[in-house]
């Protein structure tokens, strides 16, 4: 949108017109910059306090002569347990992604090329499980882990559950839809199985929507905190979302620490974010519908 | 608009049409029988069934794992929750007697024991909405009309106004909780502008909820912004073209073009910001990990927490997570309604 615009073609080249282009871009950045600040302050606040040593009245701005990086390394001596936590979100989430990505395709490939009978009704079945909140099932899942199998503390107690997802069903069917059929018929002319076109053909054709699906699963498990929470009672078996949250109650008067310990355990999805980011915003917008 | 010509209608967004997600199914896989017409089909129907039956052994396979995982970890507990919900349970989470409906008319306070702590929790929780969600959703317009400003390095911007996405709730809470704290400093301005008993906004019954909701409204601006933005991307340049040559300025432009063809974003957005309202439990239990200051921030989902883990309450916690339950699937149902009105709005 340019600044002016019931202006003479004439004077457009005028010097005028120039520097009021220039003090609208100034004034643009000077808006952008603002909102960055804005919008980034609490990660600035956290580095801020991490960089300044272990006081108790840390100020908002560091003093830039006398940064003190050592409160990274000194957060993983200070909660011995920091490595393993970080160690046990990868597992889990890695896991998790993997599982869903399977469990995923093989069914939206059902619903997107096969024909077979009943074929509506497990869809509806499928997009029922989107409408199903998870307080309206955290409650017989935690007797069901927790009492029944004993799961607590353990890695398929934080995985299993979240081995399948509607979204990543919806996603891919709706992905593989886009492949003409017309591959299919002639993959099952030609001798080809219909397992091995999924694995041959189907799949390396859809590395965007997969890559959007994996991402997408990955920064969803990382950040997970109520089931990790319910699910874990040792130290050793917490995430890092859980487990930072308790080094904030351990290591309350220890500013420094805590925000270093946060931004460590931040790193990797912000990282992710840098790298992934297109496959995470199309992740978000088509699941939104999850909520 | 049927799923079928959507994915080559919009080929640079491709997973926009999972927001559709076949309402109108039913349209798009009955004329699937593609091999000519009517006689086509009669003359192949033999085999073509034959096919169909085999296909249904291989979907089968192919869906039981997913299958299993829901069944197991989706649909049962939903429907052992509502069960739950009628009866008192012992320690272990075993139903011991039928209770009728009497948690529920406890929690709406319908018993008439005049005891409102429920009733209030639920009030606490929508109260805690009208604050998040008008403020988040102008503060991401905002944010995605100046991303739309065509100049040099946008895309860096873009990049740090989706940021927040990548941060989870635990850690966001981890560092607004020192942000709040009163020995930083970091809002000692605000404390003194208000004239507070207290230097701590969570200690105080007045100012606790909305220092909550302040720090929920920066948690969800990353992914307000990347809606909107895509709401405002799919608006067509050409009417912003045919407005400049009818005179219009950057703001009526805003006022009378963007914002009208933005209305479906955002009411979708009001929806889902309003379903995480209703099921924001980690800033709760991070930032004041009790009811708060005078109960004032003890909204249904930390209610839940308290009744299912700290007092073993299932049958009880179970009925407050239907009631939630409900209030997502009516506010689920408007935001199909919603998406249908988009779909025929442009």
């Amino acid at each position: 949108m340019s600044a002016e615009v019931s202006r003479r073609p004439d004077e457009v080249h005028s010097s005028s017109y120039q520097v009021m282009e220039v003090a609208r871009k100034v004034g643009v950045y000077f808006l952008l910059l603002l909102a960055s600040l804005i919008v980034l302050f609490p990660i600035l606040f956290s580095l801020s306090l991490a960089l300044q040593g272990s006081t108790l009245a840390p100020s908002l701005i560091p003093d830039f002569s006398k940064l003190d990086f050592s409160s990274f390394g000194q957060a993983f001596a200070q909660e011995p347990n920091l490595g393993r936590w970080i160690i046990n979100s990868f597992v889990v989430s890695l896991t998790v992604t993997l599982g869903q990505l399977v469990t995923s395709a093989l069914a939206a490939y059902a619903l997107a090329t096969l024909e077979f009978p009943g074929k509506n009704i497990f869809f509806m079945v499928f997009l029922a499980t989107l409408m199903i909140p998870w307080e309206a099932t955290v409650i017989p899942n935690y007797l069901t882990i927790a009492r029944d199998l004993g799961w607590k503390d353990s890695y398929q107690g934080l995985i299993v559950p979240f081995l399948a997802t509607g979204f990543g069903i919806f996603l891919l069917r709706q992905y593989f839809m886009t492949i003409p059929k017309d591959l299919y018929e002639a993959a099952v002319i030609d001798g080809c199985g219909r397992t091995r076109y999924l694995w041959s053909i189907l799949l390396p054709l859809s590395r965007p929507a997969l890559g959007t699906l994996a991402v997408y699963a990955f920064l969803n498990t990382y950040n997970q905190y109520y089931w990790p929470l319910l699910i874990t009672d040792s130290s050793v078996w917490r995430t890092t979302q859980v487990g930072i949250t308790a080094f904030r109650q351990t290591e309350a008067a220890i500013f420094n620490l805590q925000m270093a310990g946060t931004l460590i355990v931040m790193l990797p999805t912000l990282l992710l974010l840098i790298i992934g980011q297109r496959q995470l915003v199309r992740g978000l917008t088509a699941g939104a519908l999850k909520g | 608009m049927s799923a079928v010509d959507r994915p080559d209608s919009t080929p640079a967004r491709p997973f926009e049409p999972a927001l559709t997600t076949g309402l109108d199914e039913k349209e798009t896989t009955a004329p699937v029988v593609v091999t000519g017409g009517k006689d086509a089909r009669k003359v192949l129907s033999a085999h073509q069934r034959n096919r169909r039956w085999k296909d249904f052994g291989w979907a089968m396979l192919y869906m039981f794992p997913a299958l299993v995982i829901f069944v197991i970890f989706t649909f049962l507990p939903f429907f052992q929750s509502i069960y739950l919900s009628f009866f008192v349970t012992d320690q272990a989470g075993v139903p011991v007697r039928f209770n009728d409906v009497k948690y529920y008319s406890r929690i709406l306070n319908l018993d008439g024991s005049g005891r409102d702590e429920y009733l209030k929790s639920v009030l606490i929780t929508i109260q805690f909405s009208l604050m998040v969600v008008p403020l988040g959703i102008a503060a991401s317009v905002a944010l995605a009309v100046l991303a739309t400003a065509k100049v040099r390095a946008i895309g860096i911007f873009r990049t740090i106004f989706t940021s927040s996405v990548a941060i989870s709730v635990a850690s966001a809470s981890v560092i607004w909780a020192l942000i709040y704290n009163p020995s930083v400093k970091a809002t000692k301005w605000l404390v003194d502008l208000l004239n507070l008993k207290t230097q701590g906004l969570l200690l105080d019954s007045a100012t606790a909820l909305p220092a909550v909701a302040f720090m929920t409204i920066w948690t969800a601006l990353g992914f307000n912004f990347i809606i909107t933005l895509a709401g405002i991307q799919a608006i067509p340049q050409d009417l912003y073209e045919s407005g400049k040559i009818d005179g219009a300025n950057n703001w009526n432009a805003f006022r009378y073009l963007t914002l009208p063809l933005l209305t479906p974003t955002l009411l979708f957005l009001f929806i889902i910001s309003t379903i995480s309202c209703f099921q924001a439990f980690t800033q709760f239990n991070v930032l004041i990990a009790n009811e708060g200051p005078n109960g004032s921030t003890n909204v249904m989902v930390y209610n839940l927490f308290t009744a299912f883990f700290k007092d073993t309450r299932y049958g009880f916690a179970s009925s407050i997570a239907v009631m939630l339950f409900m209030v997502v699937l009516v506010l689920t149902l408007i935001q199909y309604r919603v998406l249908d009105r988009k779909v025929h709005y442009q």
